[in-house]
């Protein structure tokens, strides 16, 4: 990649989105002045609605057993002093209270009848109607008012203490957190969603304009012209839309905190004491890191969603529910009991959100802070590097008309024994995670074992019928062919090898990272509860076939198919570990992915790598239901000797493994 | 310098009727290019002829480095036998026009041709004086600094040209240059390319108008359904068919490869 050529795009790029009126008057006029008219809009109408609740006169409708002349006149008190303001009437006899209140005649209508010797009062009004509701709550008022008033004379008459009798116990707040934690509290809350649409409303625009836009208006063809890659030219549009997503997204909180301080100034919610607003700085400051590199990501997926678009309305009505989505994980915020930790802080977008969140409630760890900001990066890079190894500038503008997502066109006109695309890849996964994610979870919570037997099931099944439907090779895709004796030779010694090694790694990590050591309490509770034949069925038979066939067989197989088998070998270990979850489990897991990635990829039989998955659940299984005759052993295995020692053997081994997959490679080539 | 093609091909796929009754749509490849090569050298214009669909513009694509042959290689080489075949490289010798290589609107043409320079890597002092010379001699002085969308159709024909002379190419690749132009500004793209090919540069051109290829070209290529299926000077086309002009000739060669 040349820097030069990027710097020049960057600025050609910028210059353009800048040119770009529409561009423009989203990023300063919605922020500058849509905001601060909305704003001052909707709080002098709230201004005038109270006036007006407290200016109007209310009619009320006094249907009294004696004189109503009486309940008139506490009216005229009660209201007097809460400055209400009612004008009376008695209603004829015979009228009907429903009828009246429904043609609108009066707003609320009083009777009173006797119950247990004492005077029992109806305050019938429409919920409605705005004006009745209000004189219903205002009668409410008064009633109470004068029923506190009674019960201090009767209490009097009885010469007792009001205060005794009517507080026999007292209580009071007290509140230890300070002004500035309850503003922090309420701006925690409001500000990552407000941070984060701005950003992505920032970053939708421009990324849209420079792809399908681009397309549109036929200038990326005379970029192709030029001696430009395809990563230079994808580099510089990201960079671009990342820089005018952070612009945006500043002016956006910009004018938001004006308008927050200004309306704190004139009403005064800040109290009498005065605010330290410069306790906010740090937060403020690593919001604003989080507001750079969030303004990454969102370029990345806007630009990932848009880059393939034929169209301008098309990218628009690819880019709905991306907002959606990114709308939802902002409003995390709000779900109670959502902590950033250390799984929370590697989901996209709730990151940003929970870490804004934390940091305006002084709560800062810098472990996760930087987790949080280093993800957010990497998931940024990711998709830079993805985009420009898989979608080349040619094939969006002379490609495939049809979708690039093979599931959207009719099953009819899918051509037999093609392969899926990375659009059908992003799309299979995302689905395969949210039914991990909620079906499974679910699942797994009220059926134990034969859950994790319907969610690995799942698994199995989502690529296998995306397959069937897109009518893909299968036996290509699935890497489907019995395994030869010397491929089986070689994956045992390379597995062996690499299982010793990632128990290494293992303790390694452990000893580095000990607070990030989590049990999964769901997977244990159902060891404890099932038999042996249960739990090596549920927990190392069917991840074994489901999740390879997911992983080795339909992710490889198309990855392997768009890129380099490298490239493809290790992002399907990658995304392996990943899909784990657990920062520790994800780094040794990623490691074994790469090797049944490795295998499958050189050996292309999927029976190989679901024969060693099977292997290596089933020693987990078995090292935690034979603790104790496990750890009998530990003694032999501490001794310094026996560590290098097995170090050695396992390096050996994985080393001979690899030649012998590698060497059957050769002897195939020569032939 | 001289550009060779060897064996360029490139597959698409379109939707037919797969019988009369049934309606559905069933997808079939063909080839747009089929294996085809041919060569243009220094000093040289070669016109590139055929109907409709026949596959020039793909061809010329493939030969400016916008779009990847499925299989096939262009190479540029000098008279000193120096060979260029990385896509990137190759298209640092080439300048390419087409009807859908359009300009951005929302810079001037000065800011335009600034941007391309320092994409090639052309130094600052030097883009500015390579632009200012390009726009003196394409007469753009009056407009050189307005915004690019705001111009006629005849301007941004120029400015369409002046994006290519900024690095210099000395092979050109015009796709149907001259499709809907009025003689003066057909005349300005006539008149240019005769003047490159005098400075000794490669001209390949696309059209469909016979008279401007008898006139201009040196030789011609006559693709049909992708192949490559009559080559030669317009006196030797016009001989060998026994016609007495190229639009005969032409009528002639592809009535020829529609029997076959």
């Amino acid at each position: 990649m040349n820097k030069r050529i990027v710097a020049s795009l960057y600025k050609k790029e910028i210059i353009d989105i800048l040119r770009d009126k529409k561009t423009m008057l989203m990023m300063i006029v919605v922020p500058l002045v849509l905001y601060p008219l909305l704003f001052v809009g909707t709080m002098m109408l709230m201004k005038s609605m109270m006036n007006a609740s407290t200016e109007k006169s209310y009619t009320v409708a006094l249907d009294m057993t004696k004189d109503p002349a009486v309940m008139k006149s506490i009216f005229e008190e009660k209201g007097n002093e809460r400055e209400y303001s009612f004008e009376f009437m008695t209603p004829e006899a015979g009228s009907s209270d429903k009828e009246m209140l429904e043609e609108g005649l009066i707003d609320v209508y009083i009777t009173e009848s006797v119950s247990d010797d004492r005077p029992y009062y109806n305050i019938c009004y429409m919920a409605s109607e705005t004006d009745s509701r209000t004189a219903a709550g205002m009668a409410d008022d008064v009633l109470s008012d004068y029923r506190t008033e009674l019960t201090s004379s009767i209490i009097k008459e009885m010469s007792l203490s009001e205060d005794e009798i009517l507080k026999p116990i007292k209580y009071v707040y007290k509140d230890y957190s300070s002004n500035e934690q309850n503003v922090g509290y309420i701006i925690g809350m409001i500000v990552p969603f407000l941070m984060i649409v701005s950003v992505l409303m920032g970053a939708l625009y421009p990324a849209i304009d420079t792809t399908a836009g681009e397309k549109e208006r036929g200038t990326l063809e005379t970029m192709l012209t030029l001696p430009v890659s395809n990563r230079e030219l994808i580099t510089a549009k990201f960079l671009a839309v990342s820089t005018i997503a952070v612009g945006a997204a500043l002016l956006n909180l910009f004018s938001m905190g004006a308008l927050t301080v200004y309306t704190a100034d004139t009403m005064n919610l800040a109290g009498s004491s005065s605010l330290q607003a410069a306790s906010f700085i740090p937060a403020l400051f690593i919001t604003l890191l989080c507001v750079a590199t969030f303004a990454m990501f969102a370029s990345a997926v806007s630009l990932c969603v848009c880059i393939r678009a034929g169209s301008f309305k098309e990218a628009q009505n690819l880019s709905t529910p991306v907002m959606i989505v990114f709308m939802m994980a902002g409003m995390s915020t709000m779900i109670p009991n959502l902590e950033l930790n250390t799984v929370t802080a590697l989901i996209p977008i709730v990151n940003i959100s929970l870490l804004i969140n934390s940091l305006f409630r002084f709560d800062y760890d810098a472990g996760l802070i930087l987790m949080v900001l280093v993800s957010n990066i990497a998931y940024s890079c990711l998709a830079v590097v993805f985009m420009s190894e898989i979608f080349a500038a040619e094939d969006v503008l002379f490609g495939d008309p049809s979708s690039s997502v093979k599931l959207l066109n009719r099953r009819d006109d899918i051509k037999k024994g093609g392969m899926p695309g990375i659009g059908d890849l992003i799309l299979l996964f995302s689905v395969l995670l949210l039914v991990v994610l909620f079906a499974g979870g679910v699942f797994v919570l009220h059926l134990g074992a034969p859950g994790l037997m319907i969610e690995q099931g799942l698994i199995f099944f989502c690529p296998v019928a995306y397959a069937w439907y897109i009518k893909a090779d299968m036996k290509k895709l699935f890497s489907v062919k019995a395994p030869t004796l010397k491929g089986i030779a070689g994956s045992l010694l390379a597995f062996g090898g690499t299982w010793i090694l990632m128990m290494y790694l293992a303790s390694l990590l452990t000893y580095l990272f000990p607070d990030q050591v989590v049990q999964n309490n769901n997977l244990t509770e159902i060891w404890e509860k099932s038999s042996l034949p249960i739990i090596i069925i549920s927990s190392a038979l069917f991840p074994a076939i489901c999740e390879e066939t997911a992983f080795r067989g339909f992710m490889l197989g198309t990855l392997k198919n768009r890129l380099t088998p490298a490239k493809a070998v290790i992002i399907t270990g990658v995304l392996f570990g990943v899909y784990h979850m657990s920062l520790l489990q994800s780094i040794t897991v990623g490691v074994l992915g790469i090797l049944l990635a490795y295998i499958v990829s050189h050996e292309k039989s999927i029976f190989l790598s679901i024969g060693i998955h099977f292997m290596n659940n089933l020693a987990a299984v078995l090292i935690s239901q034979y603790e104790e005759e496990v750890s009998a052993y530990m003694p032999y295995l501490d001794k310094p000797w026996v560590k290098v020692g097995l170090f050695i053997a396992a390096v050996v081994m994985l080393i001979l493994g690899l030649f012998i997959l590698n060497g059957r490679k050769k002897e195939k080539t020569a032939e | 310098m001289r550009i060779e093609a060897k064996g360029l091909c490139k597959q698409f796929s379109r939707f037919v009727k797969s019988d009369e009754k049934n309606k559905k749509q069933r997808r079939e490849d063909f080839f747009a290019v089929d294996h085809l090569s041919l060569h243009a050298s220094a000093g040289e214009i070669l016109g590139i002829l055929g109907p409709n669909g026949a596959g020039k513009t793909t061809l010329l694509r493939m030969l400016g480095g916008i779009m990847k042959p499925d299989e096939g290689s262009v190479i540029l080489s000098d008279d000193d036998g120096n060979v260029i075949s990385d896509k990137n490289e190759i298209k640092k010798h080439i300048g390419y026009i087409s009807g859908n290589t359009k300009l951005y609107n929302r810079f001037s043409i000065r800011e335009m041709l600034m941007i391309f320079g320092d994409i090639y890597g052309i130094p600052k002092e030097e883009c500015e004086k390579r632009a200012q010379e390009i726009i003196d001699l394409l007469d753009m002085k009056k407009f050189a600094d307005n915004r690019i969308g705001a111009l006629s159709t005849g301007q941004t024909q120029r400015a369409g040209i002046a994006r290519t002379l900024m690095h210099s190419p000395s092979v050109y690749i015009f796709d149907e240059p001259t499709l809907g132009l009025d003689i003066l500004s057909s005349e300005t793209i006539i008149s240019f390319m005769k003047k490159e090919r005098e400075r000794g540069c490669t001209v390949l051109y696309s059209t469909h108008y016979m008279e401007e290829a008898e006139y201009l070209c040196d030789r011609i290529n006559m693709i049909y359904n992708g192949n490559l299926i009559a080559e030669g000077s317009p006196a030797e086309l016009k001989k060998n068919t026994k016609t007495d002009n190229l639009r005969d000739a032409f009528r002639a060669c592809m009535k020829e490869a529609a029997n076959e």
